[in-house]
């Protein structure tokens, strides 16, 4: 007897890598990274690249579009099964809200293995040999594992609280965003300026992606040991744990029929609706 | 006739007639829910024995789907318990083992095939994956879907899919079944065999069937038992021949060519017994017949009546003797409850 959360998670793959969704965004993904690693490859310009740089582009890119993919998954196993219509059979079964929680979060994370796999070997031709790829190899692993359950966690807990697909996609891309663009705009220059560089040390400690982004900076660029950079790790472990813990804790009230947030929004207008001169009442 | 106050309608008691005579599957007590402020439902109470059949009405919006949902643990009750198979609402997991449900509208995974569907189900119910699919098979062949096992969901036809879906809600063997409108759309024959079917799982399998439908003739064809809601409120509830019986005593219901309407009429008013004779309904043709019924006398008054017809050469089309129909019951009851 296997336990519901398998069983879920079973299901789940299933959909998602027998022509599913998982499989046509792993091949874009494939092509994508495909034509950017050809580019920095034989582009004349950004030929000027150092070796160590043109990889740390490709672990940072590789990364954060698996990190999407996971995202948009989790952002789709809740609203997604409300709009199919589909959530009300799972709910009738005995398995825990956590169980269907579990099962679908692994799910969402699967994309991150294949994704990993299908990026290892453009690193490795990048490197060109070079011992970078060990580090690109050892730290993509590590932030990559880190950050991919928390991306799909953070696209299931906006799943749960939107009853369309669409709005729950938006939000979480527009989540993705709020986290990503800070650290690619406000990335230093070569030349940094002193604010240039306070506002870059300010990010790392506030959005993860930054933190992550700064640690691979700093082991594939300059070599530097773990015990000059364990404290960017800090922030992404943090912000997975937190994220782990909420979808799980929600998770019991919010994989439900109907998402709460929009029956809250519509109690709040009901209740504003009541005050005089507001709205017309119809008693 | 209302409802309200009436303490035999409001905690209706299946009585073990007839197939189910067996214990108490199902029993609701005052359950009542609240959206905010506004109540969905004000206090339900009955009772399901197993093997029986019992139909669920209500206009829109009476709180019939509030209902199965609470009493399939989707939803809590703001106020009320129920038991299903001895088990308190307060163990919600312990119940979904012990339910199976076909509801109104469900999604069913395209590419997933009929048996993979409910093997599935099965597995989550604790089955391994083998012994799923074996019972699978089974469920499948008993709900008519034995040579569409292997093919994809997503090909089926509406009525195929209401089949795979009662499969599903039989694949732990459960002790009541909610039905929400599984005759819905289906053509003539799709809902006589679904109907079929309903019967069979309360005969065969001696549970307890809650039928949510608006079909009035289907429920007053299957089912055993009936509770009437409106407005979130019980207001009718028994056994359906008693509840029939209650809402129109001493009316039967005639229907001859519209070109014989006057000359009806005239001939049936010459029976001292009946009391006035008008048309009903839309339809024309139809006479709805007031008469002084004492008990044991409704099948003379009935044979005067036909007799008196004939007589006057008049061809009588239909004949509904004295209860009517459950369909002029249910219109009466909520009728009444929304005024």
């Amino acid at each position: 007897m296997r336990p519901a959360w398998w069983v879920i998670c079973s299901r789940e793959l299933r959909d998602l890598w027998i022509g599913g969704k998982a499989l046509h965004l792993i091949l874009i993904y494939t092509v994508l990274l495909g034509i950017y690693a050809f580019l920095l490859a034989s582009n004349a310009e950004v030929k000027l690249l150092p070796l160590k740089e043109m990889v740390l582009e490709m672990v940072r890119a590789s990364i954060m579009v698996a990190l999407f993919i996971s995202l948009l998954i989790g952002a789709d196993s809740v609203s997604g099964e409300r709009e199919r219509a589909t959530l009300e059979g799972l709910l009738l079964t005995p398995a825990s809200r956590r169980q269907i929680v579990f099962g679908k979060l692994l799910a969402a994370v699967s994309p991150w293995p294949v994704a990993l796999a299908v990026s290892i070997p453009y690193w490795s031709v990048l490197a060109k040999g070079d011992p970078v790829f060990s580090q690109a190899l050892l730290w993509g692993v590590v932030l990559g594992t880190l950050l991919a359950p928390a991306c799909a966690a953070l696209g299931m807990i906006v799943s749960m609280l939107c009853n369309s697909n669409k709005s729950s996609m938006l939000v979480s891309i527009g989540l993705y965003l709020l986290l990503l663009l800070p650290t690619e705009l406000a990335r230093p220059g070569r030349n940094p300026t002193a604010a240039e560089v306070r506002r870059a040390v300010a990010y790392q400690w506030v959005n993860p992606w930054d933190a992550a982004s700064t640690l691979l900076g700093k082991t594939l660029m300059n070599d530097a040991p773990l015990r000059d950079v364990w404290v960017l790790l800090v922030l992404p472990v943090l912000f997975t744990v937190i994220v782990l813990g909420l979808v799980f804790l929600y998770g019991n009230r919010g994989v439900r029929l109907e998402a709460a947030a929009p029956q809250r929004w519509q109690l709040f207008w009901a209740r504003w609706g009541h005050v005089p001169g507001l709205t017309t009442r119809h008693d | 006739m209302n409802g309200k106050g009436d303490a035999s309608l409001m905690m209706y008691d299946g009585d073990g007639r007839g197939s189910g005579s067996g214990p108490d599957v199902l029993i609701a007590e005052n359950l009542q829910k609240f959206y905010g402020p506004r109540p969905a439902l004000r206090g339900l109470s009955f009772t399901l024995k197993a093997g029986r059949i019992l139909g669920f009405l209500g206009p829109n919006g009476a709180g019939k789907t509030t209902s199965i949902r609470i009493l399939t643990t989707i939803l809590e009750p703001s106020a009320g318990r129920f038991e299903v198979d001895g088990i308190s609402c307060d163990y919600p997991d312990k119940i979904r083992r012990r339910i199976g449900v076909l509801p109104e509208s469900f999604g069913l995974p395209k590419q997933m095939t009929g048996i993979e569907y409910v093997t599935f189900f099965g597995q989550l119910y604790g089955l391994s994956a083998k012994a799923a699919r074996s019972h699978g098979l089974k469920l499948l062949e008993e709900v008519g879907l034995g040579q569409r096992t292997k093919s994809l969901v997503g090909t089926y036809s509406h009525g195929m899919r209401q089949r795979v879906g009662l499969a599903r809600a039989l694949v732990n063997n459960p002790a009541v079944v909610f039905l929400d409108e599984p005759t819905l759309g289906l053509d003539p024959r799709g809902q006589q065999e679904l109907r079929e079917l309903v019967r069979q799982i309360a005969r065969e399998r001696n549970a307890g069937v809650v039928l949510c439908s608006h079909l009035l003739a289907e429920v007053e064809t299957v089912c055993d038992d009936v509770v009437i809601m409106s407005s979130g409120e019980v207001v009718a509830a028994g056994r359906v021949a008693d509840v029939i019986g209650r809402a129109e005593q001493n009316v039967i219901r005639v229907r001859v060519p519209a070109a014989s309407i006057d000359e009806s009429r005239r001939a049936l008013e010459t029976i001292p017994a009946v009391r006035k004779v008008e048309a009903a309904g839309a339809t024309p043709g139809w006479l709805r017949v007031e008469v002084d019924g004492g008990a044991g006398e409704e099948h003379t008054l009935n044979n005067r009546i036909l007799d008196v017809l004939i007589r006057a050469e008049i061809t009588v089309l239909s004949f509904e003797p004295q209860g009517g129909r459950l369909q002029d019951v249910f219109l009466n009851l909520t009728a009444e409850a929304i005024k």
